[in-house]
């Protein structure tokens, strides 16, 4: 069986600076990928080749077929993307902005027929957002917007949903919420989903496998109880952490103090 | 079903009639008003007159009809098509540059088909107004160089860039273009005249023939402009996510600006530098109807047209006998508009 994405020696190179080097990385249909690394580490830039907005070296296959061979609006048919900081457009009210995520499958001057505003509709309503659909995108909150722009993403009807930390200005309620949504859409919508995620602990809740990217490469991948390793993490991120049993299967990434840090501060004179 | 709730914005037919019904009303209105005033009963069976299978008698004196057919008539018409044309134009430069504060003036293309049209008129042979004489050829060239001019200086500024660094480049720009057209009138005195009040627009020396020069450019620019009205839209949400949506960003721009160009410097070249009408109008459709680039363009064409009209009545009633020049009233109402757009645009569009 084929991939549904497939990123084959892939590598950036932005304003002289090689971003990504030699990636390789394969995510089956239906899949859910959990791509984390240290600030830096090249994760944006990853889903950003995918999106075709940078160019790259190497090969980049969506559903078999190479990237570079697809047309603009056949590539955003195929990949959907949930940026970490949309731009929100003053006055646009949150059905017009899920509209946009119908773009690639409009005609050149013809506007949206009933099956888009279907599509639309049925979106809406699939995120709890049919109350909002009138208000201005620019006064909602950040559980609602992250919602909204999920549904721009989900009315492109791609099979393969990218989110740059979908959860990054949340506070921990909106962030399960959030992912237990995305957890649910891929059943139901059978997505293939690629995610840069910075949360260790929820990283390794959600995601089928985790791809752990550091100074613009693989540097390990596999379940979440192999990538996330106090080594690595040490290595890559420099922080020392432990990972704890949840007690029902999944594991808890928690930072901890390193003995020298503690001794170092105890040996300061104190009051 | 809350069907209805969720529909998108979209332009509503009573909208298009009500801003038609504005535009006949002011059409109406400067026909009627000047120096002799006509009668409204008179002037209206002398316009259903000239449809086919309609006979009806005026009672128009001669002096009357040619008044009405060959001064104001014409006047009333280009003003709207001049209007229409440069409303529809800074509603496109305003999406295509993300920024609230571009204006076909404002950017430097009015000053640069200026520039190009004085050269047309200054150097060129017999001008007779084409549309495919060196006329509107020139005012597009000139056009296209004042917009690429902004649009480099303002792109290259690095550090602080907002929306004011373009319109700040665009001011340079146009001020240059402004001084080298000032002189070569200077240098061409016998042709002074012609292009006399170009800086503050005119559009008192017009007739059909000039109509008829702008129609082609215009009617294409503006067709160009709508059909793109929707990719304006998607613009909104920046290049970087316009791509993710399957759209190009860069050939949008190129389109739009390249339409928007066209038509500003067909209607300079008739009617000289009026400024201010690209912003007036595109901001109050968004205020009333919606900030949908769908229904910003088709509505600034329409009450862009009524606008200019009422503008250019004002002009030539105002102190009768004189006439003020256009430019002057769009100033006056147009500057202080655009310090409010101004106050409301801070950190947008960088």
């Amino acid at each position: 069986m084929t991939p549904e994405l497939s990123l084959s020696d892939v590598g950036v190179v932005l304003d002289g600076r090689e971003i990504l080097r030699a990636v390789n990385l394969a995510v089956e249909g239906g899949e859910w990928v959990g791509l984390i690394g240290p600030n830096g580490a090249g994760k944006t830039t990853l889903l950003r080749a995918v999106t075709g907005a940078v160019s790259f070296t190497g090969s980049l296959t969506i559903a078999g077929v190479s990237s570079p061979m697809l047309r603009r609006r056949a590539l955003a048919q195929g990949v959907a993307l949930v940026p970490q900081h949309p731009v929100l457009p003053h006055g646009m009210a949150v059905v017009d902005y899920v509209l946009l995520g119908r773009t690639p499958h409009l005609g050149q001057v013809t506007g949206p027929s009933r099956h888009d505003l279907d599509v639309v509709a049925d979106v809406l309503g699939a995120l709890s957002l049919s109350d909002l659909a009138r208000r201005d995108v620019t006064t909602l909150s950040g559980g609602e917007l992250q919602r909204v722009v999920i549904a721009r993403a989900l009315a492109q009807e791609a099979p393969i949903l990218l989110l740059d930390e979908p959860t990054t200005a949340l506070d921990i309620g909106k962030q399960q919420a959030v992912l237990e949504l995305v957890h649910r859409l891929r059943r139901t919508r059978r997505l293939t989903v690629l995610s840069a995620m910075h949360d260790l602990t929820i990283a390794g809740q959600f995601p089928d496998r985790l791809v752990l990217l550091a100074g613009g490469r693989v540097v390990a991948e596999g379940s979440a109880a192999r990538v996330l390793e106090p080594a690595l993490i040490q290595r890559h991120y420099g922080a020392t952490v432990r990972i704890l049993d949840d007690g029902a299967g999944g594991i808890v990434v928690v930072p901890v103090r390193s003995q020298d840090d503690i001794n170092a501060s105890n040996a300061r004179p104190t009051k | 079903m809350n069907g209805d709730e969720i529909r998108p914005s979209h332009l509503r037919w009573w909208w298009l009639a009500g801003a038609f019904g504005v535009l006949a009303g002011a059409g109406l209105l400067s026909i009627l008003l000047g120096a002799v005033d006509l009668d409204a009963p008179a002037v209206l069976a002398s316009l259903l007159d000239r449809v086919p299978f309609v006979d009806l008698d005026s009672g128009l004196s001669s002096r009357e009809e040619a008044i009405l057919w060959e001064l104001r008539l014409p006047r009333v018409v280009l003003g709207g098509i001049v209007g229409a044309t440069l409303a529809v134009a800074g509603g496109a430069y305003q999406g295509s540059f993300r920024n609230p504060l571009a204006d076909p003036y404002l950017l430097g293309v009015a000053a640069g088909a200026g520039l190009g049209a004085t050269i047309a008129i200054a150097y060129g042979p017999s001008i007779s107004a084409t549309p495919f004489g060196p006329l509107p050829t020139l005012a597009f060239l000139g056009g296209l160089g004042g917009v690429v001019a902004t649009y480099a200086i303002g792109y290259s500024v690095r550090a602080g860039r907002t929306a004011v660094t373009l319109i700040l480049a665009g001011v340079a720009v146009a001020s240059f273009l402004t001084a080298v057209q000032t002189y070569l009138q200077q240098r061409n005195d016998e042709t002074l005249r012609e292009v006399y009040g170009w800086i503050l627009g005119r559009l008192s020396t017009v007739g059909w023939s000039e109509v008829w020069m702008v129609l082609p450019y215009v009617v294409v620019a503006s067709a160009l402009m709508l059909a793109g009205a929707r990719r304006l839209d998607v613009l909104s949400v920046g290049d970087e996510e316009a791509v993710t949506l399957g759209v190009d960003p860069s050939r949008v721009r190129l389109v739009i600006v390249l339409a928007a160009t066209l038509g500003t410097a067909a209607v300079v070249a008739v009617s000289g530098l009026i400024g201010f009408v690209g912003i007036i109008v595109p901001h109050s459709v968004r205020i009333v109807f919606g900030t949908s680039y769908r229904i910003v363009l088709p509505l600034s064409i329409i009450l862009g047209g009524a606008f200019l009209i009422v503008a250019d009545l004002l002009a030539r009633t105002i102190a009768a006998p004189a006439e003020i020049p256009i430019g002057v009233v769009t100033a006056f109402f147009g500057a202080p508009f655009f310090a409010i757009v101004l106050r409301s645009s801070r950190g947008i569009g960088s």
